[in-house]
């Protein structure tokens, strides 16, 4: 194995020119020791978020993440990769703009770039109660010091002069809420930036290592069972996204999850069409766009419907999400999908989060990600790793705690009630 | 899971049919209920409806991993 990639830098990249070896190894492939002080299970962008913070803010010398499968296998390599803060509810929002604050840092904080591009976020309104309702939201995050705009036709006009507002259609555009500072992060950089950071600052990746126990004595955890053999742990840490329940199932604690599919398609290369982050409810369904940098539109929509981990997505919604498209840009009617995939969501009974204690004083729980825990990730690997450290969440994070839904304070921004499917 | 066989129409594309809830598992009082579930991995009961068809509500039992309908038979009782 050839060493590893060195600190990134102008200097550094004049020496690749010369050097045919500077392009190693992103992180070292680790071997299961004997023992951590803390085992973070998956390899997704919460665990490894959660894995640096560890080590850089807490100082934690021997950490591990141990992945079932390969290191962007799970929805870290899946999403749409929107990033953006305009939620409703004040306990959402301090959150996620301090997430979107910490990617538009990232890629100096971790020294890999995650090509944050804030191209902005645009809801789209299909009638004035809609834009009653947008100028609600975007007030309330206004009073907090997080940008937000309400745009009437003309404003959308000159925003996004690639969408004709006015063109006839089943649901009329009317206007929209956006968000500049909101926009796409390179999912992919952004888990192997995490992980190398990570392995930088000494934490074990440990991949194709399946968690299939929690290993308890006298009421507390003492590590974990997994396929290559027993693993001693001061603290564990679940951050296994769609697999949430499962774990819960694994451990015998029911939770309020769900795991549901979503799915998302890229296209062939276009010439550059959508500038923005463009999000359009139609009806019952709905289409969320944006361009790659290789001229892909990468579009995604709702929720596929029932309870799966299957990760095959139906035909029917990708049908709706390419109408939704064509309605936006009946330009676009022509183009061949290049791809279409799903991931497993672990869809709560209010739609946000969970993050704290799970069933044991030194087991923990960051998960609940839904379908929008991309955008999540600094934020949520800095807090966890908080709570982690010093068994107190922080302010940010204590809304998410799961106890919330026998205190009867859910955290429900849509306001649909217990239906996972819904949130 | 492409399609789904209807008690009363016969084998049916899944788009006709609408997924309406998981069935609580998790033993406990009306909490519990409306609030936790545990994740069965392989075996899911489900109520669902023919929606788009003959509008008939439906008991299902489905193995959320491989996508296999294991039962579906007619809601019976009180309404769903
Ligand atoms: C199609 C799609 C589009 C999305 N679009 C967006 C978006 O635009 N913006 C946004 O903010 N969010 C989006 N999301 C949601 C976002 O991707 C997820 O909420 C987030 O990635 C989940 O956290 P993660 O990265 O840690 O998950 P993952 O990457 O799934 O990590 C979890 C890891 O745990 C591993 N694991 C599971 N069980 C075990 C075990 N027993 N032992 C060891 N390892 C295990 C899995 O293999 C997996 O790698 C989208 C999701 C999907 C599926
Ligand atoms: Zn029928």
């Amino acid at each position: 194995m050839s060493e590893l990639a060195p600190r990134y830098s102008a200097a550094a990249l004049l020496r690749a020119r010369f050097d045919r070896h500077f392009w190693g190894p992103l992180w070292r492939r680790a071997t299961p020791r004997d023992a951590y002080d803390v085992v973070v299970v998956g390899g997704g962008g919460h665990g490894l978020a959660t894995a640096f913070h560890l080590a850089r803010d807490h100082g934690l010398k021997r950490v591990a993440v141990v992945e079932r499968k390969v290191i962007g296998y799970g929805n870290v390599g899946r999403n749409t990769t929107i990033v953006r803060s305009n939620y409703l509810l004040p306990d959402n929002f301090h959150f996620y703009e301090d997430s979107l604050r910490r990617y538009e840092n990232l890629s100096q904080t971790l020294n890999f770039n995650v090509m944050y591009s804030s191209r902005g976020v645009v809801d789209l309104a299909n009638s004035d109660d809609e834009m009653v309702m947008y100028a609600r939201r975007g007030n309330a995050m206004r009073l907090a010091g997080i940008d937000a705009e309400l745009l009437d036709r003309d404003g959308l006009r000159r925003f996004m002069p690639e969408l004709d507002p006015s063109l006839p259609r089943r649901y009329p555009i009317v206007g929209g809420l956006l968000q500049r500072r909101g926009g796409t992060v390179r999912h992919d950089a952004v888990a192997w930036g995490y992980a190398r950071a990570a392995a930088a600052l000494g934490v074990d990746i440990i991949e194709e290592c399946e968690v299939t126990g929690l290993s308890t004595a006298a009421g507390s955890a003492t590590g974990v069972e997994t396929s290559r053999g027993a693993i001693r742990a001061e603290r564990v840490v679940f951050a296994v996204a769609g697999h949430t329940g499962a774990i819960g199932r694994m451990l015998g604690i029911p939770l309020p999850v769900e795991t549901h599919l979503l799915q998302a398609m890229v296209t062939e290369p276009i010439k550059p069409l959508v500038s923005t982050v463009v999000s359009y409810m139609y009806g019952h369904a709905e289409v969320y766009m944006s361009q790659s940098d290789r001229g892909g539109l990468v579009m995604g929509g709702v929720l596929d419907g029932f309870p799966s981990y299957t990760r095959e997505p139906l035909w029917h919604r990708l049908e709706e999400v390419v109408q939704g498209a064509v309605a936006l840009f009946p330009q676009v009617a022509g183009l061949r999908i290049l791809r279409h995939w799903a991931g497993t969501n672990d869809q709560t009974m209010d739609g946000s989060p969970l993050v704290g204690r799970l069933g044991y004083d030194n087991v923990f729980l960051n998960g609940g990600w839904c379908y929008g825990g991309f955008k999540a990730i600094p934020a949520s690997g800095a807090a966890c790793a908080t709570l982690v450290a010093t068994g107190q969440a922080p302010d940010l994070i204590r809304s998410f705690a799961p106890e919330r839904f026998a205190a009867g304070r859910m955290l429900d921004e849509k306001g649909a009630g217990p239906f996972p499917l819904r949130q | 899971m492409s399609s789904f066989g209807c008690p009363f129409c016969g084998p049916r594309p899944l788009e006709e049919f609408s997924f309406h809830k998981t069935l609580p598992n998790v033993p406990g009082g009306a909490f519990e209920e409306v609030y936790l579930r545990s994740d069965d991995p392989t075996d899911s009961h489900e109520h669902w409806q023919h929606r788009y068809g003959c509008r008939a509500w439906l008991y299902v039992r489905r193995n959320p991993s491989t996508g296999r309908i294991l039962e579906v038979r007619q809601l019976t009782g009180s309404a769903p």
